[in-house]
């Protein structure tokens, strides 16, 4: 047999098994070859291309969501919570399937008061995709629902803020947006300390996204969760004010109030009504967007003849006045060829007066003669008076500084003394709050250094902090800078608590304030400026009263500030005392506030 | 001349258990995480050796295969069945044809394509039989062609051959929807006619005609026109698509691998990016895990014992047996080159598992099957005929001198 084969291999060597075999080597070679140089290529020479890829493909960011503080008021001595964190669920569905019914069923058995939609109306709506048809499904219910097995249906996990007093002091709160960012109020203000910092997960994951302990440069940054932050407010006061300042809204022209209640002592503050308020859960619904502006603190005003404080205060600080100092009031001044009237013209009140009187009458004629007896020529205003006055306003009582409080801002505006022309009308009318431009935190601030012995303090809104169930005392980072400044002399202090208190003999006299408080205050009614000038119709007005309350020869303990306005309503100081009235009786009933003997 | 047996290849015998051994390791690196990919994805329940037990269960039932053909049942027995053989096999595959036409639960379907009868746990592809029949049946065919000495005539030779190969080609190729078996079963009756002696004119034609068809084929199938497409676009660097997803990440764990590997249980394509990563893309995953030293290695094993089966080849004086050893090692090579030439996109992708490394029981049986027919035959391999036919063909034609002189120094 091989012999007959090698005879036919001899007559045709091209197709013998050995040569044949030999261009079969060759293909094992060849492709062999060809595979090890193309491994060379895709191994080392675009080694670090692949790596990038791989990284890009693999490598997982993931957010480590921190939790968000809660938010606590004071009740008296115990902490309640005020805002806290909820998570519900929104139901989504795929219109475009099949099984509508039984969703629409599954929803009505077990979600009907959750349902924000009408189903005929999804379904038939064309080239919808996905649609939330129920918000704010508690974790029970959506469990019950998921039990159904149903198809195309799909629950959401949303994080909210729930607002168990409501509307309550919602000036001061602020929201949280759908991307979970604080706006406004505390919520915003008070940044990473009530927002946590979110977390970092970098890690190498499989293709479902589940992150793999394989791969070395995974990074891991844990979330910080906010604090749960204890306002100084107390929710029972602030509650019984804000029924206070609606009660007057309602009866007034007003259509905007706000109310602030400090510790003078301190700077706590203890109420701060920004009325209307509006619903933090539903803020999207809300469509004047300057009900959010905290009016107390970001809007800047002139709070009018309550500034006279200041102006009186310097004056008898710099030992140039007392409360005893006469001059000549004749109704009016001529300033830089401006006639600045007095409000009270009443004939009894021309000639000679104590600057007790003028305080008391609020004439402007009175501060005016301050702020010349500050510059040393009780006959006209000099540079010397402006500056002195400057130095008071801007330096002393900072009224145009931030005041530090832990809530969003705006600086005030205080003319300079040297620039600008006609300063010393400027001047004249800064003694009685006019041609500047403060808050009403900044007033009521450098007021409780007025009355305090003379102290200015940084207010604040944050008692410290909520940790295992108490109040720690603690400050927020970013507002820990407390100022402690001793700006007026004790007997400064006391000689303006005096004219404050003189300031309301009529209210005593009248059976408003009671027998064994101390209570002072200043009035203030500011014209606005219509197309850039002070419009003397006065058609409309700010009414401001700012006072305080100090049981019968003892320090005061409270200031309380109050501001009414209405677009093209006339609101005067008279009419904001009487709120000014009734939040100040509440007080001392609801903080049962012993009477002082003397 | 008669030849006294003696010791088998030692290289093909180790290079086949080091693979089966090296098959078994990554399938336990890689298994949890295939089980875990496909817990997670299809919410089925897989234990995360499964993977593993099922290959250890492959493993040893291949070895069982394969010293059955090895040591255990003499050749001369298995080859008087070489026909009914032939025919079971076609019978089985058209069987599965038409119970996958009728929806029949047996015929167990992936993806739209029918290729494994399932028996409760059990599945079997009637594909790879047809691989081992092919091979067992032309060799005696051929050898009794060429004993009778009408190789290349029409009827007697070319005919029956067409009927038969052409009926197989049919079945898996279009009925199974297989093409990675097609190129098999195309290298397996390409590699044995070229060594049965087949005129060069006549080999050449129908290497032409069989190309012809295959690109009429794919030129007629818009699923095929995309695995070229895909192809070509991955091999430009062009966008990715749908269709690219598997030969680029399949590049990406290649690639990632750099000179040494990620290292064993490292590999990150396996935990869900690599489609059939423990299957037909394990090498992919093998580049990863070791690297470019690691993939050069394995195709040196490849590569070693590929030329030792062809070596058995020569020193094999029996028709019959040198051309089973030709067609087991036409089997091995094709479905080496082309599953790795598939994972680095030298070709496009068609489904074929890689020799004795992929997770599979059907294939890996089969091919150890044959690979131990080879040892067998490798037993009785003679040099003294190697060296007569080299002293024979001296003088008539310098090259072989220089090769047999290289080959037995």
């Amino acid at each position: 047999m091989p012999r007959s084969n090698y005879q036919h291999l001899a007559t045709n060597p091209s197709s013998s098994p050995r040569r044949r075999i030999k261009i079969l080597k060759y293909v094992v070679l060849a492709s062999f070859a060809i595979i090890a140089v193309r491994l060379f290529f895709i191994q080392i020479v675009e080694h670090d291309y692949w790596t990038a890829r791989a990284d890009e493909e693999h490598t997982m960011l993931e957010t480590i969501s921190a939790k968000r503080g809660e938010v606590y008021m004071m009740d008296h001595d115990e902490p309640v919570a005020i805002v806290l964190n909820q998570t519900s669920y929104q139901v989504v569905i795929d219109p475009t399937v099949t099984k509508k019914d039984e969703i629409k069923t599954a929803l009505e058995t077990y979600a009907k008061d959750y349902i924000i939609v009408d189903f005929d109306e999804v379904y038939n709506q064309e080239g919808l995709r996905y649609s939330i048809v129920a918000k704010n499904v508690p974790r029970d219910i959506i469990e019950k629902l998921a039990e159904q097995n149903l198809s195309a249906v799909y629950f959401k996990k949303v994080n909210q803020r729930v607002y168990p007093e409501g509307e309550l002091a919602s000036g001061v709160l602020g929201f949280v947006n759908n991307d979970g960012v604080g706006q406004y109020g505390v919520e915003s203000s008070l940044g990473e300390t009530i927002s946590g910092k979110d977390g970092l997960l970098k890690s190498t994951a499989d293709v479902n996204k589940v992150a793999l302990s394989i791969g070395n440069d995974n990074i891991k940054i844990p979330a910080v969760d906010g604090k749960d932050v204890v306002l100084s407010i107390d929710r029972g006061l602030e509650r019984k004010v804000e029924q206070i300042v609606q009660s007057h809204i309602d009866n007034t022209a007003a259509d905007h109030a706000s109310a602030l209640v400090m510790n003078p002592n301190t700077g706590e503050i203890l109420v701060m009504a920004n009325l209307p308020n509006y619903d933090p859960a539903n803020y999207s619904k809300v469509t004047d967007a300057s009900l959010f502006m905290n009016q107390i603190t970001e809007v800047p005003y002139e709070p009018a003849s309550v500034c006279k404080s200041f102006a009186f205060s310097a004056a008898i600080n710099e030992g140039v006045m007392s409360a005893d100092t006469t001059y000549f009031n004749q109704g009016y001044e001529i300033v830089d060829d401006w006639k600045i009237q007095n409000a009270e013209q009443r004939a009894s009140l021309y000639g000679t007066l104590d600057m007790k009187t003028a305080l008391y009458w609020s004439l402007n004629t009175g501060s005016i003669h301050a702020l010349k007896l500050l510059g040393g020529n009780p006959n006209q205003i000099t540079q010397q008076g402006r500056e002195k006055l400057y130095d008071y306003y801007h330096n002393k009582f900072r009224l145009d500084y931030p005041t530090g409080v832990e809530l969003a801002e705006t600086e005030g505006i205080i003319p300079d003394p040297n620039e600008g022309v006609g300063r010393d009308s400027t001047y004249a009318n800064m003694t009685f709050g006019q041609n500047l431009n403060i808050t009403m935190l900044q007033t009521a601030t450098a007021y409780s250094a007025v009355i305090n012995g003379g102290t200015w303090r940084t207010p604040t809104i944050v008692k410290g902090f909520y940790e295992n169930g108490e109040v720690t005392p603690g400050r927020i980072p970013k507002y820990s800078e407390k100022i402690e400044d001793k700006i007026l002399s004790d007997e400064t202090s006391a000689t303006m608590r005096d004219m404050f208190i003189n300031n309301r003999s009529y209210k005593k006299r009248g059976g408003i304030d009671r027998n064994g408080y101390d209570i002072g205050g200043k009035s203030g009614t500011a014209q606005v400026i219509k197309n850039g000038a002070y419009d003397d119709s006065m058609s409309e007005t700010v009414g401001t009263y700012i006072g305080f309350i100090a049981p019968t020869g003892e320090m005061p303990e409270y200031v309380i500030m109050v501001k009414m306005l209405g677009d093209g309503r006339y609101l005067d100081g008279g009419i904001a005392s009487n709120l000014f009235d009734d939040i100040e009786n509440m007080l001392i009933d609801y903080l049962k506030i012993k009477p002082g003997v003397l | 001349m008669t030849v006294r047996k003696h010791k088998s290849d030692l290289v093909i015998l180790f290079s086949t258990i080091g693979l089966m051994a090296l098959g078994l390791i990554i399938i336990y690196a890689i298994g949890p995480m295939r089980a875990n990919v496909l817990n997670s994805t299809y919410g089925s329940d897989y234990d995360p050796n499964y993977f593993f037990l099922g290959q250890l269960r492959t493993v040893g039932l291949s070895l069982l295969a394969f010293f059955a053909a090895f040591k255990w049942i003499p050749y001369k027995y298995v080859k008087k069945y070489a026909k009914p053989l032939m025919i079971l096999s076609l019978v089985l595959s058209a069987l599965l044809w038409f119970l996958a036409l009728i929806h029949n639960p047996l015929a167990k379907c992936e993806l739209g394509e029918c290729r494994w009868f399932q028996f409760g746990p059990v599945s079997f592809q009637p594909a790879e039989l047809l691989k081992l029949a092919m091979v067992i049946y032309l060799a005696d065919f051929l050898a009794r062609k060429k004993e009778e000495g009408t190789i290349g005539k029409w009827q007697e030779f070319w005919l029956p051959l067409l009927i038969i190969c052409g009926a197989s080609l049919f079945l898996v190729v279009i009925a199974q929807g297989d093409l990675g078996t097609g190129v098999a079963l195309i290298s397996i009756i390409f590699s044995m006619l070229l060594v049965a002696g087949v005129p060069a004119k006549q080999y050449l034609i129908m290497v032409a005609l069989v190309v012809a068809v295959a690109v009429g084929a794919v030129a007629t199938s818009s699923h095929r026109m995309e695995r070229i497409d895909a192809w070509l676009t991955t091999l430009s660097g062009g966008e990715s698509t749908d269709s690219t997803y598997h030969v680029e990440n399949a590049m990406l764990a290649i690639g990632t691998g750099g000179l040494a590997g990620v290292g064993i249980g490292n590999s990150v394509q396996a935990t869900g990016y690599l489609p059939e990563s423990i299957n037909d893309s394990v090498f992919a995953i093998m580049g990863e895990t070791f690297g470019f030293l690691g993939l050069f290695l394995i195709l040196v094993i490849f590569a070693t014992m590929l030329i030792r089966m062809l070596k058995v080849a020569e020193g094999t004086s029996d028709t019959e047996n040198r051309l089973i050893v030709v067609g087991v090692f036409a089997w091995t090579l094709a479905q080496v080159v082309v599953n790795i030439m598939a994972m680095t996109s030298l070709i496009p992708v068609t489904g074929i598992t890689l020799p004795l490394l992929s997770y599979g029981g059907t294939s890996m049986i089969f091919l150890a099957y044959a690979i131990g027919l080879v040892l067998q035959i490798s037993c009785y391999t003679s040099r003294e005929v190697t060296h007569n036919e080299d002293i024979s063909s001296r003088g008539r034609l310098r090259g072989a001198h220089h090769t047999s002189r290289r080959r037995s120094s």
